[in-house]
Parts: structure tokens; C-alpha cells; sequence
């Protein structure tokens, strides 16, 4: 690829950009190398291959070059899907430097030595426009910011979930699950039954919204299932049954 | 080298608009999210702050066309950041719920072809959620970030292909900015063409090929063979991608080329019967070895149509209403938001003349103009589809591949009108006005009034984060139950999917919608769940459980997620033998059928 520099750079790019994405433990530093290797380069080098005698104009090798590289992943997940390995990580980086490099080469070889090269480079901005565009961004990032913030809603009506399954292992039991998504904090009293009558336990806590706790609740082995059920009440009107689940739990050394 | 012609003009300031607006869009769907009062004419004006600078840059005469390429390329992000704003941080959109699933399956199994339970269509066209794939199994990352950056991408390609299209073919700057422009007011735009599903990726495409095929006709004749390389790639993509755009395509491009022999009398080339060929081959091939159960996906969706049709014509049932809500607890659309969708409907109507007479004039023995022609009164007639309930999504489906046409052929109109008018002061203002109100138009008409803003998914209390009841119940599905195939509600099906990673199954084939609505048990429901080895059933008691827009957020005072079923489609299960309430958070209650060992 002696004499192209576009596409030595595009090797480069992908080879450096597939270590770099597959090493790298932070997802957002990642994908910054991850980006450009699944949405441009293989389609800017097929681009590069296939139009030799007269490089394309910006608008054109850009929209080409992405489009290309969208067709690329579609396709080559069912390529990828029937090779050794099937689809992961490493061959998926693997499949796009092969496109990116084979591609490259095909254009290395058929492009004229001193011939034109496609090229994408902006106008370099005023300081004003500059500081147009850090305004932009900067109102975008903002609004993205927002998006994800998780924001108090006092409106929404919040519930907590109780949930219950049995264990067998160190002689069975059940465990029951308290979760609050209630707006503020509560206090519960929880008070679990084996069959009709025999209360298994009884524990008083209180939960703050968004905290869960998970109660560990071993059985008195006996001959065969037996129903067990959780009763939550709630501090403030503790007469009532909340919520009620229910579960079988199974004799000692039965199968979990 | 060649110097690129990008962008100077006043795109930095427009860009600086497009991002205020983005910024109060996202401020009204931050106050609805905190339920501090639906804010709708903020979202709205921050919608206008967006595009209306874009507008009216792109009616201007001495705007390059480099600068016009990067305002459509802006407005075609914007619009997609929007959509973004309006849903972070997951998907609320059950088509994303199911391809978002499919992803997930992909890399987990290593492989594509796995089982959807919700649409069984999806997964044999499997290049979306195998490009998606690409990025969450090279970084980690979730399906959410990967498949929204995806699509974005896939929405750059949209506008930026359809700009050079417009251009090559009627060969002004000018009218191809504007034609983009027109293009973002079609109903799908904003929301429902921009979510994660498989047409979001074979749309974009599809529009590619078209604009490819255009600049190969306008070529050398000796360069015919290398437009051909991107023609094929694509159109491989699209048919492994999506099978109702895999068919438009054969047939525009089987349109394309009759049109080349209506205008040129000859089958060589640049008449593109070849690709045409190439695509009915490989689509059919696709459908018949690898995706047959497509038919029995869309069969019924398309004869259902044809059927409500003909009963329509013939008075046997009445026409839908339009703006009409599908619930009593569902607020419907306010009278002058109605207004405004008509007026931008009759303002369509109204340029569609002017512009066939222009095309008439200067293009008609252009093969893609006379496409686009047909295409602009194709569009129309799909509105008729509207108007029967089971045809409604074919005539929805069918605008956005239409609205190309119609989009070239009101550009067109609008050039005409500003050449001719241009100079008077305000000409210009009132052409980017006139966009602006399609625009908002097709908005409102596009997606249900209440569902225009976010809604509470997940929100700060004291200082930690809760979810809403249907997405705690997926929570806990996924991190408590080990494997296991559930009977839900769609909506909560869908969460169950995704973020869940669960084998969920709703809707009507087969008849779990019944069983989980119904008051009581009829006797071939408990064997039809173990027919399908569905062994938890997920009873819920929110009237909004199989609405597929509403059905994932909290509930708050006067919202239709507040509005309760009787207690007895919980209790129904209460009585059943060996099952156990295993989980509930008042609302939702699962139940497992094979409890008892």
C-alpha cells in the first residue's frame, strides 16, 4: 500500500482500533475504538476498492462508507454465524480487519500509483464558528445529560414486591424477598407460615425505597412438601396483610 | 485532490439551534418524567427551535451544497436525539423489547436463527440484531447503547442518501435539502421509524440502493460495473435484514427499470432489470429457504386488510375514526393539535399539484421522477388505509417508503414557488413555516398524543432509584428464576424479554391474551399453558398490561397505567392445584404452575 496513504491509515486504524476495542476493560473506551472499525472503515476501503479511476466527492465517499459498513455487519453476521467460533468479540474484529485490510489491498492494487485518492477533511472553523459549535455541543451533551438523569417523580405510586422460593440444599427452607420501591421509607413486619398454622418466623424491619432485603429461612425437615406462605404487613396498619406469596417448599434432598 | 466541499455558510449557528432545541426537548420529557404536568408546548417549541433555523437555511439561495449535506444531516440526528431523549435509559417500544431480546440471544448462543416467542418472524432476518451484535460483543456493551448508536448511524445514512438521491436527480441543492426536509414530516419519522427494530437498519439501506442507482445512471458508461458493487452489498443486506422492505425494494427497483424502458425504449443498461432480477431472486429465495414463517406473519396483517376494506366499502363496518383512542382512560388528542395534523395533511395535498406539473415540465423523462410521481399518489391512497382499523398498519407501513416521492415531488414545488416568489420578504419565512407545520403535523398524527412525552420508568426517591411494576417484576424474573417460560400480558412480555432475558409469550397465537384478561379460568386454558410448557403465568391487574405504548410505567393520579382490572383476573389462579403466588408487588402477581414437587 506503498504510496496510499488513506489506506495505510485505514489498515492501521482497524488493525489498532480491534486490539485496542477487544482490551480495553471500560466499555465507553471501547467502543471508541469499536466505532469507527464497524461503522467506517470496512466500507470506506470497499468504497476505495471498487472506485479506482475517479474518487468519489466527500458527501458521497462518506454516506458510502457508512452504508457500506452497516451492509457489512448485516451481512457478515451470517457469515460469521456458520464459521468456527460463530459469533463473538474476536472474530466479529477479526471479520471487519480482514474487509478493512482485503479491501485496502484490492484498492492498493488496482489504483493508479499517482492517482487521485478519495479524501474527507473539514474546513478548520473561525474562533467563532468554534465556539458555536462548543455551544452545540455542549447543549446536546446537556440534553443527553438530562435524558439519563434519574429524576424524583413524587406523582408516581410507588408498591413493594414480596417474592418467596424454596431451597433444599443445608435441609431446605425457603427464601422470601422483600423489595420497596415505595416513594419513602417503610417499615414492614413479615411473618412466614408452614401449612395452616405454624409460624415459621417473624421478623420487623424497614426498608428504604430502592432496598431489598432477602430472608433465609430454614424448614424442620418433613416427609414431604409442604405449603409455605409469606405475609407482609405494613407498620401503619399492621392488621392488614399487604402482600401474600406462597410456595411449595420440598422435602430435604429433593432436587433443587 | 479533490477539496471537499463541507460545510461554512451559517451551519455553526443553526447547529447551535438544533442543539438548544434538543435541550428544551429534553427538558419537557424530564418534567413529565417527574410527573410535574404534561409541559407539551415546550416539547413542541423545542422541537420548532430545532428545525425551523434548518428550514429556513435550507430555502436559502447562496447555501452551498456542502452546508445543505450537513443541515440534513444535523436535522436527521436531531430528530433521531429526540427520539433518544424521549426514552433513555431502555427501550419502552415492544418492537424494541423483541429485537433487543434478539440481540441478546445472539450473543449468548454465539449464534443467529434463535427463537423469538413474540414474533417468530424476527429472528430469520437476522442482520439488525446480528449487527448490533457486532458492538456489544467487541466492547460489552448492553443491547440499549449499541442498538441506539446503530441506528443512529443507519439515520445518517437515511437523510444523507436520500440528499444525494434528490440531488442527482433533480439536480438542485436546493430542492434535494428541502425534499429531505419534507421527507422528516412523513408520520414515522420522529418516533416510530427511528426505534430499534429491523426496518430502521433496511430502510436507510434501501434508500442507499436508490440513491446509488441514480448516480450510476448519471455516470460514465464506463463506470456502470463499479456502482454495481454497492447495489448488491446492500441488497443482500436488506433482504437478510428485513422482509417487507426487502420486498419494496424488488419492487421499486422493478419500477425503476420499467420506467427506464417507458422512457428510453431499451432493457440495457443503465436500466437496472438486473438488480430488479437480483432482488426478487434473492428475496424470495430468503423467504422460501430460511424465513417461511414470514407468511404466516404477514398473511394475515395484509389480508386482514384487504378484508376490512371491502367490508368498509360495502357498509358492513364503519370507518375508523381519526385521532380516536383505542381506551376511555386514554386523553385524546386536543382539537387544536387535530387541526394542525389536517392542516399539515391539506397543505401536502395542496403542493401535491404544483409539484407533479414541475416534475411534468422539467423531469418527466426522468425514470426516477416518474417513480417518484407515482409514488406521491401512492402515498395518498395509502391514507384511505387508515381508515379501517386492520388495514391501518399496512397503509402506516407503506407511507414511508411513498413519502419519498411525495417528499421530491413538494420539493420540487417549493423550489418553484421560491423562484418565483423568492424575492418578496416573506417567502422564505413562510416556506420554512410551512414545513415546520408538516412537520409538527405528521408528529401528532404519527404517535399517540399522550405517548409524544416520556413517561416514569425509573425514578430517584430519598436518594436511590425505583422502577416502575412491570419492570421490577422483570428484574426479578431475571435475577430470581433460573430459566423458565412465562404467559404474560404483551406489555409485560416484552419487558420480560428484555431486560428480563425470558422466554415470554402473549398476544393471541396462542390465545394467552384470554387467559390472562379473563375473570375466571375457562377449562382449555390451563392446558394449552402446559401445551406451550409455560410454567409461570404473570396475572396482572393494570388495564394497560397488553397496551404495547403504556405499559411499562408507573402509575400516577389521572394516568391510564392507574386504571385497575377487577381482582379476579389475579385470584383466578389462587385455586389452581400445586400452583404458588410466588411473587407480587400489588399490581402484578406471577404464578407457578408446577410449584408443588
Amino acid at each position: 500500500m506503498r504510496g496510499h496513504r488513506d489506506l495505510r491509515l485505514a489498515t492501521a486504524a482497524a488493525i489498532a482500533g480491534a486490539l485496542l476495542a477487544l482490551l480495553m476493560p471500560i466499555e465507553a473506551l471501547s467502543l471508541l475504538f469499536a466505532a469507527p472499525l464497524a461503522f467506517f472503515l470496512p466500507g470506506y476501503a470497499i468504497v476505495a476498492a471498487v472506485f479506482v479511476r475517479k474518487p468519489l466527492a466527500a458527501p458521497q465517499l462518506l454516506t458510502l462508507s457508512i452504508g457500506l459498513s452497516l451492509s457489512v455487519l448485516a451481512l457478515g453476521a451470517l457469515l460469521l454465524n456458520y464459521a468456527p467460533g460463530g459469533v463473538r468479540g474476536f472474530s466479529w474484529a477479526l471479520l471487519l480487519v480482514l474487509v478493512t485490510v482485503a479491501a485496502s489491498r484490492g484498492a492498493a492494487l488496482r489504483r493508479p500509483a499517482a492517482g487521485e485518492q478519495a479524501a474527507l477533511s473539514l474546513p478548520r472553523p473561525s474562533s467563532s464558528q468554534a465556539a458555536l459549535y462548543g455551544a452545540a455541543a455542549l447543549a446536546a451533551t446537556a440534553a443527553l445529560v438530562l435524558a439519563f438523569a434519574t429524576l424524583p417523580a413524587k406523582e408516581a405510586i410507588g408498591f413493594t414486591e414480596v417474592w418467596v422460593q424454596p431451597y433444599t440444599a443445608d435441609g431446605g427452607g425457603v427464601r422470601v424477598g422483600v423489595g420497596s420501591n415505595e416513594q419513602q421509607s417503610t417499615a414492614y413486619r413479615l411473618r412466614v407460615r408452614v401449612g395452616r398454622e405454624e409460624v415459621a418466623a417473624v421478623r420487623r424491619f424497614a426498608l428504604r425505597p430502592g432496598e431489598s432485603r432477602v430472608l433465609r429461612l430454614p424448614l424442620v425437615a418433613s416427609a414431604g412438601p409442604r405449603k409455605v406462605s409469606a405475609e407482609l404487613f405494613r407498620a401503619r396498619n399492621p392488621d392488614r396483610p399487604y402482600r401474600r406469596v406462597t410456595a411449595w417448599a420440598a422435602a430435604p434432598g429433593a432436587p433443587e | 485532490m479533490r477539496r471537499p466541499n463541507l460545510p461554512t455558510g451559517r451551519f455553526p449557528l443553526v447547529a447551535l439551534c438544533a442543539g438548544i432545541g434538543l435541550l428544551v426537548c429534553a427538558l419537557a420529557n424530564a418534567l413529565a418524567r417527574a410527573t410535574l404536568g404534561p409541559p407539551t408546548a415546550l416539547y413542541w417549541l423545542g422541537l420548532l427551535i430545532l428545525v425551523v433555523p434548518i428550514f429556513y437555511r435550507l430555502t436559502s439561495r447562496e447555501a452551498s451544497s456542502g452546508e445543505r449535506f450537513a443541515l440534513v444531516c444535523l436535522l436527521g440526528i436531531g430528530l433521531y436525539a429526540v427520539k433518544v431523549v424521549h426514552d433513555v435509559p431502555q427501550f419502552t417500544f415492544l418492537d424494541e423489547l423483541i429485537h433487543s431480546y434478539n440481540a441478546q440471544q445472539v450473543v449468548d448462543q454465539h449464534g443467529l436463527f434463535n427463537d423469538n416467542p413474540i414474533l417468530e418472524a424476527t429472528p430469520s432476518y437476522p442482520g439488525f440484531s446480528g449487527a448490533t451484535s457486532a458492538l456489544m460483543s467487541i466492547t460489552g456493551l448492553s443491547a440499549y447503547p449499541a442498538g441506539v448508536i446503530l441506528v443512529g448511524m443507519a439515520r445518517l445514512v437515511l437523510v444523507a442518501s436520500l440528499f444525494l438521491l434528490f440531488l442527482r436527480v433533480g439536480g438542485s441543492a436546493r430542492a434535494a435539502g428541502l425534499g429531505v426536509a419534507i421527507y422528516t414530516s412523513n408520520f414515522n419519522f420522529i418516533f416510530w421509524g427511528a426505534q430499534y427494530a429491523y426496518e430502521s437498519l433496511a430502510l436507510p439501506l434501501l434508500v442507499l440502493v436508490m440513491m446509488v442507482l441514480a448516480e450510476r445512471e448519471a455516470g460514465d458508461a464506463n463506470r456502470l460495473r463499479e456502482w454495481g458493487v454497492p447495489v448488491l452489498l446492500a441488497t443482500g443486506a436488506i433482504v437478510v435484514t428485513h422482509h417487507l422492505t426487502s420486498y419494496a425494494l424488488a419492487g421499486i427497483v422493478a419500477a425503476l427499470a420499467l420506467a427506464y424502458w417507458y422512457v428510453r425504449r431499451t432493457w440495457k443498461a443503465p436500466n437496472p432489470w438486473r438488480f430488479a432480477a437480483f432482488a426478487i431472486a434473492l428475496a424470495v429465495a430468503w423467504l422460501v429457504v430460511v424465513a417461511s414463517s414470514t407468511l404466516g406473519y404477514l398473511t394475515p396483517v395484509l389480508g386482514n386488510a384487504v378484508e376490512a376494506i371491502a367490508n368498509t366499502i360495502a357498509g358492513e363496518s364503519p370507518p375508523r375514526g381519526v385521532f380516536e383512542s383505542s381506551s376511555s382512560s386514554i386523553p385524546p388528542t386536543p382539537f387544536p393539535a387535530r387541526a394542525i395534523a389536517l392542516l399539515a395533511l391539506a397543505a401536502l395535498a395542496a403542493g401535491l399539484p404544483f409539484g407533479l406539473r414541475e416534475l411534468w415540465r422539467h423531469d418527466r423523462k426522468k425514470p426516477f421522477a416518474i417513480l417518484f410521481a407515482l409514488g406521491s399518489l401512492g402515498f395518498f391512497g395509502t391514507l384511505a388505509l387508515r381508515l379501517t382499523p386492520p388495514a391501518w398498519e399496512t397503509g402506516n407501513r407503506a407511507s414511508e417508503f411513498l413519502f419519498i416521492g411525495l417528499a421530491f415531488v413538494l420539493a420540487c414545488a417549493t423550489v418553484a414557488g421560491l423562484q418565483r416568489w423568492g424575492s418578496r420578504r416573506l417567502a422564505r419565512p413562510l416556506a420554512a413555516a410551512s414545513i415546520a407545520l408538516v412537520v409538527v403535523g405528521g408528529a401528532i398524527s404519527g404517535w399517540p398524543w399522550d405517548a409524544q412525552l416520556a413517561q416514569p420508568i425509573r425514578v430517584a426517591a430519598d436518594g436511590r432509584a425505583i422502577v416502575s411494576p412491570p419492570l421490577a417484576t422483570a428484574e426479578w424474573a431475571r435475577d430470581q428464576v433460573p430459566g423458565g417460560r412465562f404467559a404474560a400480558g404483551i406489555a409485560d412480555a416484552g419487558l420480560l424479554l428484555s431486560p428480563g432475558n425470558k422466554v415470554a409469550m402473549a398476544g393471541t397465537n396462542p390465545d394467552i391474551e384470554d387467559i390472562i384478561d379473563g375473570e375466571k379460568l375457562e377449562g382449555w386454558e390451563l392446558p394449552l399453558l402446559r401445551d406451550n410448557n409455560l410454567r409461570y403465568v404473570v396475572a396482572d391487574r393494570r388495564a394497560v398490561n397488553d397496551d404495547t405504548l403504556r405499559g411499562y410505567f408507573f402509575a400516577y393520579p389521572g394516568s391510564p397505567t392507574a386504571e385497575r382490572e377487577p381482582k379476579s383476573v389475579i385470584a383466578k389462579f389462587n385455586g389452581v392445584r400445586g400452583a404458588a403466588r410466588i411473587y407480587t408487588n400489588g399490581s402484578i402477581t406471577v404464578f407457578d404452575l408446577e410449584a408443588q414437587p
